[in-house]
């Protein structure tokens, strides 16, 4: 008996160890991640669920980049405005919250959606429409987009990311439907030979259900970031800047065309492993071997504004600062592939990759639209959107091509 | 959420006295040595060695009192021409009331005409018998060393009568389960689960393992699950301390959902979510006369959900066993617990039970503090706490009418893992149920209800993402009637019949906001129908009615069973079998409403839906066995093997978009990433195996057991990744024994190894959380050992023990689960 109970004790005084930490296979409970926590203010009689994307710092979205949200969240409105009086100004004001965010420096924006038709899982339903309020975690002064960094202590635990706050103000009201566009023929293809191609796109109106766009619009402006009342020229090709700009990108072969050639996970970031092609000294003409990383091929692409131009300038031949809303624009496809995985410093490709490609508008107000999309027959009936043929359209270049 | 109000501590402090002052009995199991011993007698006794015989017979009974063995030397002394001592025990053997009593009486009576003064009353004890006198002196010095040898036997088995029930009563473990008993089969193994009435193993239709009560105390475990390791076939995965998932022959998953659990009857099923929740299993170890485990198909008997296996767990009857039992464990990892076990009452008899567990968990899924991930629960490390009484009444109004009620409440908190993308959860709640069983004659009438409250959720959920936690109402209700009756046509039939109407009610906020319920009819029929000595035939046929079986509308489910049993010899049988059986659709698979939040998404949610137009699970079993033994050497072994065709699994879709226009959902406020639905899997797989399995009690005291299976799942067309099969060990093998010495010392050890497995489970994709995959996790081969040592005094009415559990090195039986490590604590047990 006393045996027992010398041993029993020893039992209690080892049994306080707490149960070791052993996440097991499962992945979440394998990574330590930090958060973002704050709140939205919005001060706007729009109402709507608050959608609010987080993208990396380094890949801002449209119409600064072309980057993709990592995450999203959603204020339900029911949350947001419960109490709220119609036409209520605000500030109306919710928590909201990123979890499991990794350490990084982010970029907050959003939208309150008072289209109320936005889905995020589609392209031709995932942007904002006419009515709906911007927003994003700015600078309050300046008003510029500010960083949110998830940083970590010394032991490398990620530091939660707290008490940021997201603002909307009608100022950021969207005013036109997205760039949603079609060949002016309707035609499903046009093919890029060893010379330059010129297409007319139109606006193109959608009312269906499901894709409600009924009044879409091109707005064109010359860009003076500057205000010297001559139009900036960023990239030195002689070219003015422009407004909406184009990406002709490639898709991915043998793929769904909604998918591009080298992001199979369609979350913007270029695939770890992928097609990679050489590339050319544009001096020398010299063939660069592949890097073994995979490229990002687009091809040389652009509006050509010239017959808009009265209309982008004034008496002075100074930019309108107010873009000019028109209804077709004409795009000139070179036969000139660029590698444009590092924005800073695109390569040239050797040749042009044969294949098909996609044609993207993106419009100064940040919202996009491309060709092919979910629209083309096919591949949105299962999801209740509308099959519509010009909406397949893609750019092809045939192998031939040298 | 509410919690168990007893700070840790003060449980510690109040259990370590307990658990000092209360040991534990240590029972060996008795029947295969008495078994050994009175074959051995029946064999010396045919042998015309009626001294040595009847010493074995006596030897036996002290052993384990049964009454055919005290007709047996009754029979013996007949037959060496001692009739006075025939006379004392035909009427010792008459004292247990046995059916064949009036032809025992004749023969008394014949016998004391023979005597020579039959005025004479016989003395009812040996020792007071007169010498016969027509022996020489030899054989009375022979007789005289016998008749102490007889003395000493007779002391011991009348010791052991005082704390167990009148030997017809051994037989009878529960007035619930309690079924004509074969006198004729002295120590022969007896199961009812097999043919819901008692029988040898030898003649059960099926596959069939049986665990001692004695068994199961000698190993020292808490939790049943680590027990039925030793079954053959049986697949026992450990998530946590008590959440364990026990399968039979392959397909099993977290959430195991394709064996039934019965307690003297009941089921311990949880309809709402298809699992046996063996925490809130009501009773303790201590209270289990015997399991009972079926491995095949059950349906034609149980119904839905015996698909793959029964494990019928069956109590001690009220008012058997010690009058008070008080058993106490305290171990590391602030495992503490104990049970008090009253029994008793004349007419009225008893059994109470209370009981008490906690123990923290083998492992935790997440640090304390994390800046991403916040516990759920208070206590993150607990594993179980689990606070339950129980009662059972028996009341018999005369040999043929007699009612059984019981009823028990158990105050649980408990982890389980969910399926899915849901992981590790807890239950904070009550179950409880009432069961009342009357016999009338050839009829039985039962009735139970199960109850089930519970608030439940994730241990940890994301900060800032919404929660998942719920509650849960329960409520089950079933009647059941039974008629069993023998008859003479053409060779002797057992015939049973019976319907059942039962009432399933459920409130849970995962399958929606209104209350749900069921209405299942059944009924059953079954002959056995011994053709001729050697040959049985057993046929039976269970109709089932579910509201939804057919496309979401009511139908039906059939479950025959056909199974062939020969006896060559006495000691061997084989047996045929062809089955089918089902699991139906659980009111989570039917029903289920929920929007689990994508992790690190918090806009998006991925819609489960249940699916009212599920068929049921199916099952196709052939089955071949041999069972053996040798008594005389105590050996007994069994092996199987079986070809089974399982069909129409019910398994969660694919991630489907939805339409656009419902993309987003109100009710969580988030998008739907999309929706995946319960559906009927439509591929068919063939499973095939053999399972061997053996035990040997070598001498007096020592028992090996040995076990092996061996299986393989295949696809019936070829897939790219098998689940099922992959997840199924080839290979498990359990080996084990108990010595019980002479010194009152007891030790036992088990072990058991398991091949390796990889596990199908569906996650986010780590590159893009709104893509979820089906990954392929790889799973280690394992190795489970347990150890007992045991110390017994004061007339072994207090027992010492050390338990050391989970010796081998530390391993996870799920890739999810927890890392399972050794548990090491002292038992103390006293049986006033």
């Amino acid at each position: 008996m006393t045996r027992a109970l010398l041993f029993s004790s020893l039992l209690v005084l080892t049994a306080c160890e707490p149960p070791p930490v052993f996440p097991g296979a499962d992945k979440r409970a394998n990574t330590v991640t930090g958060r973002i926590e704050g709140e939205v203010v919005v001060a706007s009689a729009a109402r709507g669920n608050v959608v609010l994307f987080l993208y990396d710092a380094a890949r801002p979205p449209p119409p600064e980049g072309t980057g993709r949200p990592i995450t999203f969240t959603v204020v339900p409105q029911d949350v947001l405005f419960a109490h709220a009086a119609p036409g209520d100004l605000g500030p109306h004001v919710a928590p909201y919250a990123f979890s499991l965010v990794p350490p990084g420096r982010y970029l907050i924006k959003g939208f309150v959606d008072a289209s109320q038709d936005f889905v995020p899982w589609y392209g031709v339903t995932a942007d904002t429409n006419t009515g709906d309020v911007g927003g994003a975690y700015v600078d309050p002064v300046t008003r510029a987009a500010k960083v949110v960094e998830v940083g970590v202590d010394a032991n490398q635990v990620p530091i939660p990311a707290l008490g940021v706050t997201v603002s909307f103000s009608d100022a950021a009201r969207v005013p036109v439907d997205r760039p949603v566009f079609q060949e002016t023929t309707g035609a499903t293809s046009a093919t890029l030979r060893s010379t330059a191609i010129r297409l007319l796109v139109d606006a193109f109106p959608i009312d269906a259900e499901g894709v409600y766009q009924p009044a879409p619009i091109f707005l064109a402006r010359l860009v003076d970031a500057n205000g010297d009342g001559v139009p900036d020229d960023s990239n030195g090709d002689g070219v003015p800047d422009f407004w909406p700009r184009v990406v002709v990108r490639k898709l991915a072969e043998g793929q769904s065309v909604l998918l591009d050639e080298n992001d199979l996970d369609k979350n913007g970031v270029l695939d770890s492993e992928g097609v990679d092609y050489e590339h050319v000294n544009p001096m020398s003409g010299a063939t660069i071997p592949a890097d073994g990383k995979p490229d990002l091929c687009v091809l040389a692409a652009g509006f050509d504004f010239t017959a808009l131009l009265p209309q982008l300038v004034d008496s002075m031949g100074r930019p309108n600062p107010a873009p000019t809303p028109v209804t077709r624009l004409e795009l000139v496809v070179q036969p000139r592939a660029i590698d444009a995985s590092d924005p800073l410093r695109p390569q040239v490709i050797k040749g042009v990759p044969a294949g098909k490609y996609a044609v993207t508008i993106i419009q100064q107000t940040g919202q996009t639209w491309r060709l092919p999309n979910e629209l083309t027959p096919g591949l949105g009936d299962a999801v209740g959107l509308p099959a519509i043929v010009s909406q397949s359209f893609v750019v092809e270049v045939p192998a031939v091509l040298p | 959420m509410r919690r168990l109000a007893t700070p840790r501590a003060w449980v510690r402090a109040a259990v370590l006295p307990v658990a000092l002052l209360l040991p534990l009995v240590a029972r060996a199991d008795p029947r295969v040595e008495a078994k050994r011993h009175f074959k051995n007698g029946m064999a010396l006794i045919a042998d015309g060695k009626y001294d040595d015989g009847i010493s074995e017979l006596l030897e036996a009974y002290s052993i384990k009192p049964h009454p055919n063995v005290l007709f047996n030397v009754a029979k013996a002394y007949e037959a060496a021409g001692r009739p006075q001592q025939a006379i004392d025990y035909y009427r010792r053997y008459l004292d247990a009331n046995p059916p064949d009593s009036g032809p025992v009486k004749e023969k008394v009576e014949k016998l004391e005409a023979q005597l020579p003064k039959p005025e004479v009353k016989p003395e009812p004890k040996p020792e007071a018998t007169p010498v016969a006198p027509q022996v020489d002196e030899a054989t009375m010095a022979r007789l005289a060393a016998l008749a102490d040898r007889l003395e000493r036997a007779v002391e011991r088995a009348e010791a052991r009568e005082e704390v167990l029930p009148a030997p017809a009563e051994v037989e009878k473990p529960a007035a619930a389960t309690t079924e004509p008993t074969n006198f004729e089969v002295p120590y022969e193994e007896t199961v009812v689960a097999a043919s819901r009435r008692s029988q040898s193993t030898l003649e059960a239709p099926n596959s069939i393992t049986v665990i001692s009560g004695e068994e199961i105390r000698a190993t020292g475990l808490f939790s049943l699950p680590e027990i039925l390791r030793r079954v053959p076939g049986a697949e026992v995965m450990a998530m946590g301390l008590t959440n364990h998932n026990v399968s039979i022959r392959g397909f099993n998953q977290r959430i195991s959902n394709k064996v039934l659990v019965l307690i003297d009857g009941r089921p311990e099923y949880q309809d709402f979510l298809g699992l046996t929740l063996w925490p809130a299993i009501p009773i303790a170890l201590e209270e289990i006369e015997r399991v009972e485990v079926i491995r095949g198909p059950g349906s034609a008997l149980y119904g839905s959900n015996a698909m793959l296996g029964v494990v019928n767990i069956i109590t001690r009857a009220p008012g058997a066993g010690p009058r008070a039992e008080v058993n106490g464990l305290v171990g590391n990892a602030n495992l503490a617990g104990g049970n008090f076990i009253g029994s008793g009452g004349d007419k009225l008899k008893y059994r109470a039970s209370v009981g008490y567990l906690q123990g923290d968990k083998y492992s935790r899924d997440y640090a304390s503090g994390r800046p991403d991930v916040a516990p759920v629960i208070t206590d993150e490390n607990l594993g179980v706490r689990s606070a339950r009484a129980s009662l059972t009444a028996f009341y018999a109004f005369n040999k043929d009418f007699s009612l059984a009620a019981s009823g028990g409440v158990n105050r649980l908190y408990t982890e389980l893992y969910a399926i899915g993308l849901l992981r590790n959860f807890w239950l904070d709640g009550v179950t409880g149920y009432a069961k009342v069983d009357f016999t009338g004659g050839p009829v039985k009438l039962k009735f139970f209800w199960n109850h089930a409250t519970f608030d439940a959720g994730p241990q940890y959920e994301p900060i800032g993402q919404r929660s998942l936690v719920t509650s849960l109402d329960t409520n089950v209700f079933d009647l059941e009637a039974l008629f069993q009756q023998e008859f003479q046509l053409a060779g002797t039939h057992l015939f049973a019949a019976g319907v059942s109407g039962r009432i399933k009610r459920v409130h849970w906020g995962y399958i929606g906001p209104a209350l749900i319920q069921e209405v299942h009819f059944a009924a059953f029929v079954q002959d056995e129908w011994r053709i001729v000595k050697p040959l049985s035939l057993v046929a039976s046929y269970r109709l089932d009615r579910h509201p939804l079986l057919n496309n979401g509308q009511p139908g039906y489910a059939h479950s025959p069973r056909v199974s062939l049993v020969y006896r060559p010899f006495e000691g061997h049988a084989f047996r045929g079998a062809f089955a089918t059986a089902f699991r139906q659709p659980t009111f989570l698979e039917s029903y289920m409403d929920i929007r689990t939040p994508v992790p690190g998404v918090n806009g998006a949610s991925v819609l489960t839906e249940g699916n009212r137009s599920l068929r049921p699970e199916r099952l196709i079993s052939f089955e071949v066995g041999y069972r053996g033994e040798a008594a005389r050497y105590g050996l007994s072994w069994d092996v199987a093997g079986y070809w089974n065709i399982v069909s129409d699994l019910i398994v969660l879709s694919a991630v489907n978009p939805v339409p656009a226009a419902e993309a987003f959902d109100p009710q969580s406020g988030s998008f739907l990433l999309g929706r995946s639905l319960f559906s009927n899997d439509g591929q068919t797989y063939t499973a095939r195996g053999v399972e061997v399995g053996g035990t040997w009690n070598a001498v007096s005291g020592l028992d090996f057991r040995l076990s092996g299976a061996l299986q393989q799942i295949v696809p019936n067309t070829s897939m790219a990744v098998c689940g099922p099969c992959t997840q199924a060990p080839t290979f498990k093998m359990n080996a084990g024994f108990v010595y019980r010495t002479p010194v009152k010392l007891d030790l036992s050890s088990d072990v058991s190894f398991v091949t390796g497995t990889t596990w199908v489970e569906r996650e986010p994709s780590a590159q893009d959380p709104t893509q979820i995959v089906n990954l392929q996790n790889p799973l280690g081969a394992y190795t489970v050992l347990n150890a007992r040592i045991a110390y017994r005094f004061l007339s072994d009415k207090v027992t010492v023990a050390v338990v050391a559990s989970q010796l081998a090195p530390n391993h996870q039986e799920h890739p999810f689960g927890n890392l399972v490590s050794r548990r090491i604590y002292a038992q103390l047990s006293v049986t006033p």
